[in-house]
């Protein structure tokens, strides 16, 4: 392998001025300099069409699909995603055991509903945020009424897997450490996954 | 009148922060000034470290629009120019992993001049060619922070919010890629 000099990488860094290099430095510090100013003339199609054009291809928002749900006839399903805690297991039975007043909210046969439960103790909000939301916030706010740290939210999603992640006092991105399932989320970290399904009829 | 040519406070380019906002308050067409300000450097980066135009053309468009439909997980506008080229480099990452070594060839690489081009060119595309070769036996994690370093001229900061690696991490990689790539130059002189 190529010895190079710390000297040289130090003049590389850009530390040190180039002027005090041997010969042989400066032999290896050209060859690099011309590598480089080569491999910085890349002529490149250019993408921007193709990019604008997915830009301007409009998305069905949350609001826009809410919208369609209640102008839509549908059949209750119910998805259940995997319990957090004993207290979520106890509130969700709570729920099941309620009876229904009047007709409810009805979902259609695409549809289930979805519960986002995390323990945040001290947080002043929190909030999820994901593919659903085209991951703005603001759109599903969870709520902690009996200030145990515990937060919850339910939300009507479409069938199928979505990708989220917890926004903490607005500011911390917090992956769901239970959610069981992951993917990368294309900038180093990790997304949690929920797949919300129609409970048998 | 407005006098041609004056330059007012409104004159100016747009930050990143303000292109952002502008974005996330509904305005798409602005993401146009996104693309038009980091597209050159981000293509030439996916290029280098993918060695093929098209797939480096895919790996930037695909990462301008995951960018676009995460804007608002941009945590700070400010930096995302480091944001882009972290979405894109592992857009090039992904197909790294995906393409095995048998699917490179020099095939890929950009043809050399054409025979009328002037002398000078064509032996600047022959040079051009041995360092791509020389840079294509590097791994991906050496040939990116050369590339980073050198080609794009990053600091070890901007580096290190691109790649998520600790300074020295990067520091270290970087000196090995300098050697690494002097030693494939020496062979293919």
């Amino acid at each position: 392998m190529t010895h190079i000099d710390p000297q040289l990488h130090r003049v590389l860094d850009g530390e040190l001025p180039s002027d005090d290099l041997t010969p042989s430095q400066r032999e290896q510090f050209a060859a690099l300099q011309r590598a480089a100013r080569l491999l910085a003339d890349a002529p490149a199609a250019s993408v921007a069409a193709r990019v604008m054009t997915e830009v301007r291809r409009p998305r069905q928002s949350l609001g826009q699909r809410f919208a369609q749900w209640l102008t839509e006839r549908h059949t209750v399903t119910i998805a259940v995603r995997p319990v957090w805690s004993l207290a979520l297991a106890a509130a969700l039975g709570a729920i099941a055991v309620i009876p229904a007043r009047g007709p409810g909210p009805v979902l259609g046969e695409q549809e289930g509903i979805a519960q986002f439960v995390g323990r945040f103790p001290g947080a002043k909000s929190v909030e999820v945020v994901g593919s659903f939301t085209d991951w703005r916030p603001g759109a599903v706010v969870l709520r902690d009424d009996d200030h145990d740290g515990i937060w919850r939210a339910s939300v009507v999603l479409p069938v199928g897997e979505h990708e989220y992640m917890f926004v903490v006092d607005g500011e911390r991105w917090i992956t769901d450490p239970l959610a069981g399932r992951y993917v990368d989320d294309g900038f180093g970290r990790q997304n949690a996954l929920i797949f919300v399904r129609p409970l048998a009829r | 009148m407005i006098g041609a040519g004056v330059l007012s406070a409104t004159d100016r380019e747009p930050t990143d922060g303000e292109v952002v906002a502008q974005v996330l308050a509904g305005d798409a067409e602005a993401f146009g000034v996104v693309i038009r300000r980091y597209e050159a450097g981000l293509l030439r980066y996916a290029t280098r470290m993918l060695g093929h135009p098209d797939a480096a053309a895919d790996a930037v468009a695909e990462g301008l629009v995951r960018a676009y439909r995460h804007l608002a997980t941009c945590r700070d506008p400010s930096r995302l120019k480091s944001w882009l080229y972290r979405i894109v480099g592992n857009r090039c990452r992904s197909h790294l992993a995906r393409r095995s070594t048998s699917d490179l060839s020099l095939d890929d690489a950009p043809p050399i001049a054409d025979p009328q081009d002037s002398e000078a060119a064509t032996e600047r595309a022959e040079q051009l060619a041995q360092v791509e070769r020389a840079l294509e036996t590097l791994s991906p994690e050496k040939r990116e922070a050369f590339l980073l370093k050198h080609v794009e001229g990053m600091s070890y900061e901007e580096m290190a919010q691109v790649t998520g690696e600790r300074i020295p991490t990067l520091k270290m990689r970087v000196h090995r890629a300098r050697a690494a790539l002097l030693e494939a130059l020496k062979e293919y002189e």
